[in-house]
């Protein structure tokens, strides 16, 4: 009888728990919440949150394949400066051969679309934002203003790299700008849909522009940068991308605004030198920050050795036979490069491993002989060479001051600009020739938009510049082993095939 | 088996209680197992040809009284049956030994076992007797080639590295494909934590301490645990203690390993050759290229320019050649002690054993030391209640390489076969060269030398069972267990190494811990009516949490190399830290029914759910049944002689898979190292959410057929399946210009449709001498039935075909070398030959999936003399070697070695035929596409290999005892003795089985298995 009993209770605990498991009410049991994330409902909710959020956008400049390498030495190893050697890492040298699908990698792409994303989402939550004390309209201007900066930098880029520029379109082969999209993407739902074509080249241009106003109307004028946006270097981008718009009117008045701002000044002779040396660049209008050691891209695929052998500037005029093999040094300035830039020495050799480059150009001393790898000591470019107190790790300016006057000079001299004066061009280019330790010269048509071109090359040689000169210009690339002729398809990278396979809407580039 | 062996002593001493007792001169002895040396009690030992006889006691003990001239008979169940004539002998002390053939074996099944005989599913066993002695870290490494259907490589030979696992095929993209393993009732988890090496968590267990290892194969097997067995379930059963006098066990190998093998690399002038003609066809000067070569190699003289070219061929001539893989391959030594001890009385029992493992591996500094202890207590606590402990308490310490995998400069495995072969080792002092010409620009000797680094993991996996009679047929089962792990890992770059010299010392120190409980209350009911009708059920209900957090810490600036600890660093580089978890919650039930052994039938349902899971669908309920049919038992086929066993199953079930991130369905905002800037913090969107997110199911249909036949001499087995995984856990792509990359949904379908075979025979059984063969093979089929959005291909990852098996190899298809010019040349979409292949021109290669798989033993048996050798091969993957496309550039793109076989049969002279293009500065020809794009490096990875020799001896009873022993076996085993392979790299099984992966590279820079000699001795007491 007793066993009886036993079995009913045990029968009936077990009917009850069962009976537990299958109506659905042990959620509590399986209620795991992530500690180390937040979910993301409601998380924008408070200034801080927000501040937080436009932190990452800024962060997401940092990647390798935006500033923290692709968009200066991958761009420049595309172009006629340098040379890829293949005695080192081979990297940077099937992009310096211009070898098709070697040239801006698919998280150039990714990265920036992600980056637009963040910044739709914030937009729209600052719009959305309800919180006690609410923020002042300042700090809501501050955010927006640095946003939209943001946003116009990302499209601007996302353009130089996938599509043609205003002015210089290969109709034949135009497949028109890149996707554009303004508004936040927070469901799975809104994400698959997101089978976008390209925009036009000229509705992207009229975003970036609508975007840069904004920012020069919401930032502050005089506080700030140059690590985050300032009405300054919002400015300034806009005189870049009415460069590449051939709006001339535009690259002047946005150009003179932004010499005008206080987050950067002209610097001459050794205090340009010098200024490469510093932690922040006096120079940068906008400079994108490497904080910590945390975010050192490292030996593989920094700036630093992406150009130099050399350990730090520590080493720089030391005895030669003690340096140690620090980077890959992948990319070198070519003889052509040395020569137009007129250093006069040292020859590289193992006995003046660590001596800087002399010339009657400052910029000349931006360069050094580097022990190199495999193939011997080579001439290397030093503008980057771990500033901030640690190998590899460089804040990376994006728009420097000496571009303002190089632009305007450009909008001055080009025939058929509103603004043409050669006089004003002169007087812009000679402030950076001056500046650079050269003399004055006066030249007219022609013979000053080519000076003008070439301090352009001089200037901002393995800052990213020239391969996208090149191409909005239309200009050739005249380089070893074959030349890339303006009406080449590898002119534009190939947008990543994985958006291609998945968006019928998308179109790839000519020639992929 | 052991367990029921005093059941049947029982048995017998009653049937034999009244044996007459009127012989003329008494004999005694006692009857052992050659197994493992233990007594058997209640073995028949019968005079023959009589009725007369008895049975041994509870120490193996018998005494008989015999006539003259008598031969004795000893039988017992589950034995191989032996005789002895008696002649002038007093004492007869016999071993018996294991009847491997018989179908009535006791297999254990989820939470439960069964007999053999009655079971439905598709089951494997293998016993731990098979994979004894191995010198192997991890019980799933020796599961390799043992049974059908369960495809075992592995990932790398680092000493208690990673294994990959697949039975069945693969089923799922982005969710995880390893089986569910369960040891003693505890699921454990089999996630390799630590970074600095790869630490297996299932070497935790020292291998022989295992009695069985069970595979559940089909879903009706496995559906009883429904949620995380879609990739079959692997349960181990550990040695447990038995009754009777204490047993005393030690066991001891030792040995060595030698490198399988090192690859042919070019001599200096034969390099030197190769990069001037590449020099030369890109158009230099022969003196020039000639001068550059020097330079490329760092010989060329600072006075080049005003040689001759004769006088700088001079140069090149007179370099000399470094054999480097010969330096960092060197033998390894390997050695294992244990002890253990077992006994009881038929209310306590107990197994402790211990034991040490210490190996070094062929790259020096890579070893892996562990120390295990385990014991094992069964008490009767009352008539009715009992308790069951089991702990398993396991260290093992690896140190590490530079590198486990990759290619970096400083990673052995990659790098010693790469360098320019004129660099020296050493300085003519001694000390290491480190002036290294080339792009490896260092010493690997003195970088594997310098840079230390270690993996230390700590792991319990322990449980307590209680089991409560609560009346005849019913008892109910309690099990609560751990399985707990931290995993440490220590790594320093020493400031003399290339790595460290930038910093001054890095030193890097992570910590992962990983706490997994699990408890299942189960309630068995057994009834058998008239023997007629046998009813089983079984209903239970589980739930298990796991959480992991990872601490991880790095410092730079330390003050010189003597300081290596992290505490000396005066620049904390990284802090950072991790947090996950999830909890299952599951009730499930199971019926099985039989009539009179005759018809099987079995039918479980299991509900579970799991915190992964999208808020409103976290719940998933999985089915089974299954059925058999013991056709010998029909009255037709009982007298069919030669006929020993016919049994037909099918069966029909679903299982669930959650195998994906535990936060997978939820959007989340993250911050830390990549998202601050500035020095202020930053915080970003990962993920989307789905609340739908749910079960990936999958669905297996499983027919087999066992036979037996003339007395089981020939034992087959054969099942084919269909795997159906369903509403497949998959990370769907969505457009980047979305913003995101992908969220987790249930779309796409993956079928796995095959057949295994296993065939026992025992060929040869004449006079003692027995020829016995096992043989098993798989063949699966695996592709993809369908994605999502009628999309024929995964955007990102082309190698996700419709159609195709997972891991389809999707691009331009290499035409070889143009003869006329000895440029690689390619197919394009409308097969003419292109030197610039586009997208457009893709077209779909092998897999790298296996078609087939198997093993092969021979085991040939004379008076406890014993010869076992076993084959394991495997068929149809094409796999690329990322190791291989390197040296075969030919020193081309970079300053880095080349095969000899690659470098001889570059393209040369006009009209020649090869595969290999003539040599090129930069690698790539002028608007030409990369030499190794497209199926240009395709490799088959087919192979058979000549796994494991072993050749052991069991000393005779009669010497043994005279040495006070109950076992003594001495034997000598060779590992990976003998490879076909036509494999230029170094090892075929190498294996990447990272299905998300679009490229799929056969890893680079791993190092590689060994070739292994071991001699042991096992010693019972």
């Amino acid at each position: 009888m007793k066993m009886k009993s036993n079995y009913t209770n045990w029968k009936n605990l077990f009917l009850a728990t069962l009976l537990i498991i299958t109506t659905n009410s042990c959620n509590d049991l399986l209620d795991v919440q992530p500690k180390a994330q937040v979910d993301a409902n409601g998380v924008l909710s408070t200034p801080d949150a927000i501040q937080a959020a436009i932190n990452s956008v800024y962060a997401r400049l940092r990647n390798q394949a935006n500033y923290g390498r692709d968009l200066l030495a991958l761009s420049d190893a595309m172009s006629d400066i340098g040379s890829a050697a293949s005695s080192n890492s081979g990297r940077l040298l099937p992009e310096n051969r211009n070898q098709s699908l070697s040239s801006f990698t698919t998280t150039t792409w990714q990265n920036s679309y992600f980056a637009i994303n963040e910044i739709n989402i914030n937009l729209q939550a600052i719009a959305d934002l309800k919180f006690t004390p609410a923020p002042s309209t300042a700090t809501i201007n501050g955010w927006i203003g640095q946003l939209k900066f943001l946003r116009a930098l990302y499209y601007h880029d996302l353009m130089r790299v996938y599509a043609y520029d205003p002015g210089n379109i290969i109709s034949t082969q135009d497949r028109g700008g890149v996707p554009l999209t303004i508004t936040p993407i927070t469901t799975s739902t809104d994400a698959s849909a997101a089978k976008l074509p390209r925009a036009s080249i000229t509705e992207v241009y009229t975003q970036i522009y609508a975007d840069l106003n904004d920012a020069i109307a919401k930032l502050p004028a005089s506080s700030g940068g140059p690590f985050t946006a300032t009405q300054g270097a919002a400015n300034a981008l806009l005189s870049r991308v009415a460069l590449y718009n051939r709006d001339y009117t535009t690259v002047a008045n946005a150009a003179t605004a932004a010499i005008a701002s206080p987050v950067a000044s002209l610097l001459s002779g050794a205090a340009y030198v010098s200024g490469w040396r510093a932690n922040r660049h006096p120079e940068s209008l906008f400079e994108v920050k490497f904080q910590d050691a945390n975010e050192n891209i490292g030996v593989n695929t920094s700036l630093q050795t992406s150009y130099t052998t050399l350990l730090s500037a520590a080493v720089l005029g030391t005895a030669p036979a003690s340096i140690a093999n620090a980077g890959f040094g992948d990319f070198v300035p070519t003889a052509a490069f040395r020569t137009n830039l007129g250093i006069t020495g040292p020859v590289a050799s193992a006995t003046t491993i660590g001596q800087v480059c002399t010339g009657i150009d400052v910029r000349t001393q931006l360069y050094a002989v580097g022990p190199g790898r495999g193939s011997g000591p080579k001439i290397e470019c030093i503008k980057f060479l771990g500033k901030n107190a640690i190998a590899n790790l460089d804040n990376v300016p994006v728009i420097r001051e000496s571009e303002m006057f190089l632009n305007r000079a450009e909008a001055y001299a080009t025939p058929g600009s509103p603004v043409f004066d050669e006089a004003k061009a002169s007087t812009d280019l000679n402030a950076i020739r001056v500046a650079r330790g050269l003399a004055s010269v006066a030249l007219t048509g022609a013979a000053l938009q080519a000076e003008i071109q070439n301090q352009r090359l001089l200037e901002f040689a393995f800052e990213g510049h020239r391969w996208f000169d090149l191409k909005r210009r239309g200009v050739d690339v005249i380089k070893s082993p074959e030349n890339i002729l303006n009406s080449d398809f590898r002119r534009l990278s190939n947008i990543p095939q994985r958006e291609v396979d998945g968006n019928p809407n998308l179109k790839q580039n000519f020639g992929y | 088996m052991k367990k029921i062996l005093l059941g049947k002593f029982l048995v017998m001493l009653l049937l034999l209680s009244n044996v007459a007792w009127a012989q003329e001169r008494v004999v005694s002895g006692k009857v052992t197992s050659t197994e493992d040396g233990t007594a058997l009690p209640g073995v028949n030992v019968v005079i023959k040809g009589t009725g007369t006889g008895t049975a041994t006691d509870i120490n193996g003990n018998y005494k008989l009284s015999v006539p003259e001239g008598a031969t004795l008979a000893y039988s017992f169940l589950g034995f191989l049956s032996n005789e002895v004539a008696v002649g002038t002998k007093s004492t007869i002390d016999v071993q018996l030994e294991t009847d491997i053939t018989q179908l009535s074996e006791i297999v254990v099944t989820g939470y439960g076992s069964a007999e053999k005989r009655t079971i439905s599913g598709a089951i494997s066993s293998v016993k731990g007797s098979a994979i004894e002695n191995l010198p192997v870290q991890s019980f799933d490494r020796a599961l390799q080639g043992r049974a059908a259907g369960v495809q075992v490589l592995s990932n790398n030979g680092i000493p208690g590295g990673g294994v990959t696992i697949r039975i069945r095929g693969t089923g799922s993209i982005s969710a995880g494909n390893a089986p569910l393993y369960i040891v003693d009732g505890v699921q454990v988890n089999s996630r390799n934590d630590a970074t600095a090496t790869q630490a297996n968590p299932l070497s935790f267990l020292n291998p022989n301490d295992i009695a069985s290892m069970e595979v559940l194969k089909d879903a009706a097997s496995a559906a009883i645990y429904g949620a995380q067995a879609a990739n079959g379930v692997v349960i181990i059963t550990t040695k447990k203690g038995k009754s009777g006098k204490p047993a005393l066990n030690f066991s001891y190998y030792t040995g060595s390993s030698q490198p399988l093998k090192l690859l042919k690399v070019t001599s200096s002038q034969d390099w030197f050759n190769v990069r001037k003609e590449a020099r030369l066809n890109a158009g230099e000067t022969e003196i020039n290229a000639v001068a550059n070569t020097l330079n490329d190699m760092g010989r060329r003289p600072s006075d080049f320019a005003t040689r001759t070219v004769q006088q700088l061929y001079d140069v090149a001539a007179g370099l000399p050649t470094y054999d480097w893989q010969k330096e960092v391959f060197k033998n390894g030594k390997v050695s294992n002690y244990e002890l253990s001890f077992s006994g009881g009385d038929d209310k306590n029992k107990y197994y402790i054993s211990g034991s040490y493992n210490d190996q070094t591996s062929i790259l020096a500094p890579v070893d892996f030391k562990r120390g295990t202890v385990k014991v094992d207590l069964t008490n009767t606590l009352s008539p009715k209640l009992k308790l069951a402990t089991s702990v398993n308490l396991s260290s093992f310490n690896q140190n590490v390489p530079f590198a486990v995998s990759g290619s970096f400069l400083g990673s052995p495995a990659f790098s010693s076969s790469a360098v320019l072969p004129h660099n020296p080792i050493y300085n003519e002092d001694g000390s290491f060269n480190t002036a290294i010409a080339g792009v490896l620009g260092q010493n690997v000797v003195q970088v594997n030398a310098f840079n230390t680094g270690y993996s230390k993991s700590n792991q319990v996996v322990g449980s307590m069972t209680f089991t409560y009679d609560i009346m005849k047929g019913l008892y109910f089962k309690s099990l609560f267990g751990l399985d707990y792990r931290s995993v440490a890992g220590e790594q320093y770059r020493d400031p003399r190494t290339p790595d460290g010299v930038g910093v001054n010392g890095r030193s890097s120190q992570q910590n992962f811990t990983n706490s997994n409980f699990i408890t299942t209350q189960t309630l068995n009911y057994s009834k058998s009516i008239d023997n007629t009708h046998n009813f089983s059920a079984l209903a239970g209900v589980e739930y298990r949490t796991e959480t992991f957090q990872s601490f991880v810490a790095s410092k730079t600036g330390f003050p010189t190399f003597q300081y290596r600890y992290i505490n000396a660093g005066a620049v904390v580089e990284t802090v950072d830290g991790n947090w996950s978890g999830f909890a299952r919650v599951s009730g499930f039930a199971q019926l099985t029914y039989d009539f009179k052994k005759k018809y099987t039938a079995t039918f479980t349902a299991r509900r579970d759910g799991s915190s992964r899971f999208g808020t409103e669908n976290r719940y998933g309920l999985f089915k089974s049944v299954s059925a058999a049919w013991i056709a010998k038992e029909e009255d037709f086929l009982k007298n069919v002689n030669f006929l020993t066993d016919l049994k037909l199953r099918i069966s029909y079930g679903e299982t669930g898979n959650d195998d994906i991130g535990d936060f997978a369905a939820r959007a989340l905002y993250t911050g830390g190292t990549n998202v601050n800037y500035n020095g202020t913090p930053g915080i970003r969107p990962s993920g989307l959410a789905n609340p739908k997110f749910s079960w990936e199911t999958n669905q297996t249909v499983n027919a087999g057929l066992d036979v037996a036949l003339f007395d089981s001499r020939v034992e087959l087995t054969v099942d084919a399946y269909r795997r159906t995984s369903k509403d497949l856990l998959l990370f769907r792509p969505t457009p980047w210009v979305s913003g995101y990359d992908s969220y987790a949904d249930n779309v796409g379908e993956v079928i796995n449709q095959g057949i295994e075979f296993e065939l026992r025979t025992v060929n040869l059984d004449w006079n003692g001498f027995t020829w016995r063969t096992d043989f098993n093979y798989s063949f699966n089929r695996n592709y993809v039935n369908k994605l999502f959005d009628d999309l024929q291909e995964l955007p990102g990852n082309p190698t996700i075909r419709v159609g195709y098996p997972i891991s389809t190899f999707f691009a331009q298809q290499y035409a070889g070398v143009n003869p006329a010019t000895g440029r690689p040349a390619w197919y394009d979409i409308n097969n003419n030959i292109t030197y610039l292949p586009t997208a457009a021109d893709r077209r779909t290669f092998g897999s790298r999936q296996a078609r087939s798989y198997g093993g092969l033993t021979n085991t040939f048996s004379y008076k406890g003399i014993s010869v076992e050798a076993f084959f394991n091969y495997e068929y149809g993957r094409t796999v690329i070697d990322a190791q291989y496309n390197f040296l075969r550039e030919n020193g081309t793109r970079l300053t880095l070695n080349a095969l000899q076989e690659t470098a001889d049969a570059r393209w040369t002279t006009p009209g020649q035929i090869t595969q290999i293009p003539r040599p090129y500065t930069g690698g790539t020809e002028l608007r030409g596409s990369g030499v190794t794009l497209g199926s240009a490096t395709y490799l088959k990875s087919d192979f058979i290999r000549l796994k494991q020799v072993t050749v052991s001896y069991n000393l005779p009873t009669t010497l043994i005892s005279r040495l006070r022993l109950v076992k003594a076996r001495v034997y000598a085993q060779g590992v990976n003795l003998w490879t076909y392979a036509d494999y230029p790299g170094y090892d075929p099984e190498f294996v990447d089985f990272d299905v998300a992966s679009a490229t799929g590279n056969n890893g680079v820079g791993l190092l590689p298995q060994s070739r292994n000699y071991t001699v042991g001795v096992q010693l019972g007491f």
